[in-house]
């Protein structure tokens, strides 16, 4: 047990290292991320005005979420995971994986855990510099619990990004080219995972919908805990279906994997 | 024969290349073009959603903010059409020496790099961000001139220039950086704001994106000819933007050229 962790620590820590080698391009992405939350502030500021509330939450409740959805990306969401798996397959670079004691989900996982260490700290940066600019206008809830429940939503939330992810990855073994669809699924993830508005926006029947499907477990789901836009009830019925989603993307997961195999061929010496 | 001409030949053949090219790949062609459309959908149901819940953003109604949000649109998916995988692939060919094959051909470099691949889809779907423009039209009632209508296709073709520029700046960087990526991004942070009305900003922020960043003028100008009418300010302000961006990405893309050492041995 202990040598299975030794070896997913040494993998951890060689993503750790790959990952400082781009820290200045993830520095200028989180730079350039506050422009970003500057159009956020100014669309919804515009949306705002003369309005109290718009869907039950008041402007400050509003940027503090897409505040805490701009961390969070940086934090728990999959990069180009899925674009480095798929070539991986596609150059035959996965035959070394396949010859030693290693997993490849989580060698993987070990490398996504230090790529995210690296960003959700890059990212704390411009948030830094913003923060005096933009403290008055957001306003987190009190309550302790929020922060306990956060915890676990936030982990099982880089669960189902990452495990996602990998499943496209995975589409190679049967696809050649799967940016295409990775393109796709992001326009699809961006809106149901509530990345571009909050869901609870949504018309009630959409938004009762959007609760059952993963995406709303990848950003909107933690993001809803820390700001106050979820009860406590909405919150561990919440915890039940992601940990729900967490086991069937990992179910598909190992299945794609186990059939993808079969069709592979490893080619050269 | 001339040098427009010349370069105008250069164009098309360039063109048919990547038509054909793009009939080979059909299943891409199609999965790309979805991919636009989905984005572009994303962008319509932000907008939809606010207006569930408001009457008004900044003044504008939802008709009215649909049609500068079709404006934007298409300017964008103009750019994507004619010089987006040149200008990505510029960031590549500097780094691994590629470039060289640019330098070597019978025409302006920057000319060559921004053209050489035509993007069928991203041309597709301006035609669908055109018919968000005449959906949003009619819902407004709007009967615009010829002469509307020209000076509105001039705008645009002025925008599609500062989108051009702005993205050749940031992807020149690569001459000096190394690695462009991320400093591309700045370009996609930086046109949201081309969604915008232009009475959203205040203070600092109409400083920044409105008047040292063309990023606001960019479509709400064309918008407002349809809306209404002629404007000099807005127009005149959105040919000057032009020929100053644009003197300013060909200035820094030479500058950067001078720097390239290729990469070959």
């Amino acid at each position: 047990m202990l040598r299975a962790a030794g070896k997913y620590r040494q993998a951890f820590l060689l993503g750790l290292q790959g990952s400082l080698v781009y820290r200045w391009n993830f520095a200028v992405r989180g730079f350039f991320s506050l422009f970003h939350l500057a159009a956020v502030f100014i669309l919804w500021g515009a949306a705002f005005a003369g309005r109290e509330q718009v869907g039950g939450f008041d402007l400050r409740q509003t940027l503090t979420y897409f505040t805490t959805i701009l961390f969070l990306q940086f934090l728990i969401s999959a990069f180009n995971e899925d674009y480095q798996i798929s070539e991986e397959i596609r150059q035959g670079l996965i035959n070394q994986f396949l010859l030693k004691p290693i997993n490849y989900f989580l060698y993987r996982l070990s490398i996504f855990a230090a790529a995210r260490l690296v960003s959700g700290a890059l990212i704390l940066l411009p948030l830094a510099v913003a923060y005096p600019f933009i403290h008055e206008a957001l306003s987190f809830p009190s309550e302790p619990w929020r922060l306990a429940a956060a915890v676990p939503a936030l982990f099982l939330s880089a669960l189902v990004q990452f495990t996602i992810a990998y499943c496209f990855g995975l589409m190679t073994f049967w696809f050649l080219e799967i940016q295409g669809l990775v393109v796709l699924s992001m326009a699809v993830e961006a809106v149901l995972g509530g990345q571009i508005f909050p869901l609870d926006l949504l018309p009630p029947a959409l938004h009762a919908v959007a609760r059952f499907l993963p995406f709303y477990y990848q950003m909107y789901f933690p993001a809803a805990i820390l700001t106050g836009r979820i009860g406590p009830t909405e919150t561990a019925e919440g915890l039940a279906l992601q940990a729900s989603w967490v086991v069937l993307l990992l179910l598909l997961a190992h299945a794609l994997w186990v059939r993808g195999l079969r069709r592979h061929t490893a080619v050269g010496g | 024969m001339s040098a427009f001409a010349h370069h105008f030949r250069v164009w098309v053949a360039s063109a048919r290349y990547s038509l054909t090219r793009a009939l080979m790949f059909r299943g891409d062609f199609v999965i790309w073009s979805l991919v636009e459309l989905f984005w572009m959908g994303v962008n319509l149901l932000l907008v939809e959603v606010i207006y569930r819940h408001t009457d008004s953003i900044a003044g504008w109604s939802r008709p009215e903010m649909l049609l500068l949000l079709g404006t934007s649109l298409l300017i964008q998916r103009l750019l994507m059409g004619f010089f987006w995988s040149g200008l990505y692939d510029l960031g590549r060919n500097v780094r691994n020496g590629h470039l060289d094959f640019f330098l070597a051909q019978p025409g302006s470099v920057m000319f060559m790099v921004s053209t050489r691949k035509l993007d069928p889809d991203g041309l597709v779907n301006s035609v669908v961000a055109l018919g968000l423009v005449v959906y949003a039209a009619g819902e407004l009632g709007l009967r615009p001139s010829p002469g509307q209508l020209a000076l509105y296709a001039l705008l645009v073709g002025c925008g599609l220039v500062i989108h051009y520029s702005v993205l050749m700046l940031s992807t020149a960087s690569v001459f000096w950086l190394t690695s462009a990526q991320g400093v591309e991004g700045g370009y996609f942070s930086l046109i949201e704001f081309s969604r915008m009305p232009r009475e959203a900003f205040r203070g600092a922020a109409e400083v920044i994106f409105v008047w040292l960043l063309p990023v606001v003028v960019v479509s709400n100008a064309p918008a407002r000819v349809l809306l209404h009418g002629f404007e000099p300010a807005w127009a005149l302000g959105l040919a000057g933007f032009a020929a100053l961006w644009l003197g300013l990405a060909v200035i820094v893309f030479h500058r950067g050229l001078r720097r390239y050492a290729s990469a070959s041995s």
